[in-house]
């Protein structure tokens, strides 16, 4: 069974321009993601990957189709009530990091499992191994305006690593940064990845990125959107982020994707 | 000379200069009309002696402090309660409002009528003063909680309370300090009115007692009292202020 999979989902607004016709934003998009799975998801900006990511969260409801965990329908068109996260058992790392200015750096990635009443020695070691296998260690007084943009997408990053959801949803997060710094981010993400074979969701509009992560990569329409197809990336792993073109089949699966991507 | 020495220096000039300023106009114009600073020394070592200026600052320090209390904690806490309901909040906020336009002043003789002579009165001006700069300082910090740091606390699974607690409570703090800096003055200020209409003893009684005597060094000295007191009081709000909002990087940066 698949771990996640959306079915005929869809997604519209009340049109300003067009009184009584609803617009689109997704629309008729299904897909199944399987457990372990790293599958990277690309459109063009205005594509509505947000707002897929937003329903699948369970951030916004949809308008049409249902969203399924495990088989469990978690959420449904006609649906009245959000479940933000489904029960702690979606992750989602957005574009923003969200930090809380008012928190250290380890208190900011210690802070979910506070609230889930979950903050024990064994989850403050876990926490602490994090920190460091991003190499964050001796940052962990910091408050995040001491911290700069990759180290801030780092904790936010573990952030979510820490409580372990069964799936993470991320949304462009490294997008905002430099080449060099996201490079990085990518190899400790693969790194990260590696060493607990998390099932992500990760949303780019950066070819290179979403080949040089993913097991697989879904390619979306502009919108009303939908699946527009989908590309298995053999490439053996580990990955060298920072040298994608030395990747062996890259320029090929760069092309074919390109060519997907209106 | 270092820069640091020369404000100094300069404060110290400035602060001389005024002192004789004043000390001239009381010598010019007499006695009876200004009191100068050597006469308000005068009388203050005096009530220090006595023991007078304790009993009077105790007082009033009292009544200020207990409605200052009262005054933020139900200014805190009505905007977060209303938080709870968006309806509620529209059904009450103008009521808040338009009492807010009530001259608090005015309603001291009946306050008199309802408590007594006593430190009722004082301690109800002085919290009905607080809570509405408190209020509206409280309101404007909780409506400007970014919302998708509330988003992210509900998918880690934070509840309503813990996300009051934490994002709410925490977001709110500067709105809070800058509420409580203005309100410090006006809440003695409250109690001194209080005590000027109705009191036996404090602040405002030793100089409306003064006053009553045609005492003008009394009433300087009374005067001399309450703006020291104040200054002190804001001096410990500010290093409050400072720990409470070490997060922040525009203090660090205004510090520097």
């Amino acid at each position: 069974m698949a771990l996640l999979e959306l079915r005929g989902l869809g997604k519209s607004f009340a049109d300003r321009d067009r009184p009584g016709q609803p617009r689109w934003i997704i629309r008729d998009l299904s897909c199944t993601i399987e457990e372990g799975e790293f599958v990277t998801m690309i459109g063009p900006s205005g594509a509505g990957k947000s707002t897929l990511l937003n329903l699948i969260a369970q951030t916004d409801l949809p308008t049409a189709g249902e969203v399924r965990l495990r088989g469990e329908v978690v959420s449904h068109a006609g649906a009245t009530t959000l479940d933000p996260g489904v029960g702690r058992r979606i992750g989602y790392v957005t574009q923003e990091d969200n930090l809380l200015p008012w928190r250290s750096m380890r208190d900011n990635v210690l802070f979910p499992l506070e609230v889930q009443g979950a903050l024990d020695d064994a989850a403050r070691r876990r926490a602490d191994a994090l920190i460091e296998a991003v190499g964050l260690k001796g940052f962990e007084r910091h408050y995040p305006h001491e911290l700069s943009g990759g180290m801030r997408k780092r904790c936010a990053l573990i952030r979510t690593l820490v409580y372990d959801p069964p799936i993470i949803l991320m949304d462009e997060p490294f997008g905002a940064l430099d080449a060099q710094t996201r490079a990085q981010l990518q190899a400790d993400l693969l790194n990260l990845w590696t060493m607990g074979r998390k099932t992500i969701l990760f949303v780019t509009h950066d070819i290179a990125e979403a080949i040089v992560l993913g097991d697989r990569t879904l390619v979306l329409s502009k919108a009303p959107t939908t699946i527009a197809g989908e590309h298995p990336i053999p490439i053996p792993r580990p990955r060298d982020a920072h040298n994608v073109f030395g990747l062996a089949g890259f320029p090929g699966l760069h092309e074919a994707i390109r060519a997907q991507v209106q | 000379m270092t820069a640091k020495t020369r404000i100094i220096l300069g404060r110290l000039v400035l602060g001389l200069a005024l002192l004789a300023a004043w000390e001239i106009a009381a010598m010019r114009l007499g006695l009876g009309f200004v009191a100068g600073p050597i006469a308000v020394v005068g009388r203050l070592w005096q009530i220090t002696a006595s023991g007078e200026i304790f009993v009077q600052t105790l007082a009033t320090a009292q009544a200020t402090g207990l409605g200052f209390l009262i005054g933020t904690a139900a200014g805190i806490a009505l905007p977060l309660l209303l938080r709870l309901s968006g309806r509620a909040t529209r059904a009450i906020e103008p009521f808040v409002m338009a009492s807010m336009g009530i001259p608090i002043f005015a309603l001291a003789p009946l306050l008199i009528l309802w408590f007594g002579i006593n430190l009722t009165p004082k301690v109800v001006i002085t919290a009905a003063m607080v809570f509405y700069i408190i209020f509206v300082a409280s309101f404007a910090g909780i409506r400007a909680v970014d919302r998708r740091l509330v988003a992210m606390a509900r998918i880690v699974g934070a509840r309503d309370w813990a996300i009051m607690r934490e994002i709410h409570g925490h977001a709110m703090q500067p709105y809070l300090f800058t509420g409580l800096k203005i309100a410090l003055p006006r809440a003695l200020s409250a109690t001194i009115v209080g005590e000027f209409l109705v009191a036996d003893r404090g602040l405002g009684f030793y100089i409306e007692n003064a006053r009553q005597q045609a005492d003008t060094v009394g009433v300087f000295t009374g005067v001399v009292v309450v703006t020291v007191l104040v200054l002190g009081l804001d001096k410990i709000l500010q290093m409050v202020e400072a720990r409470a909002l070490r997060w922040r990087p525009v203090d660090r940066d205004m510090m520097a």
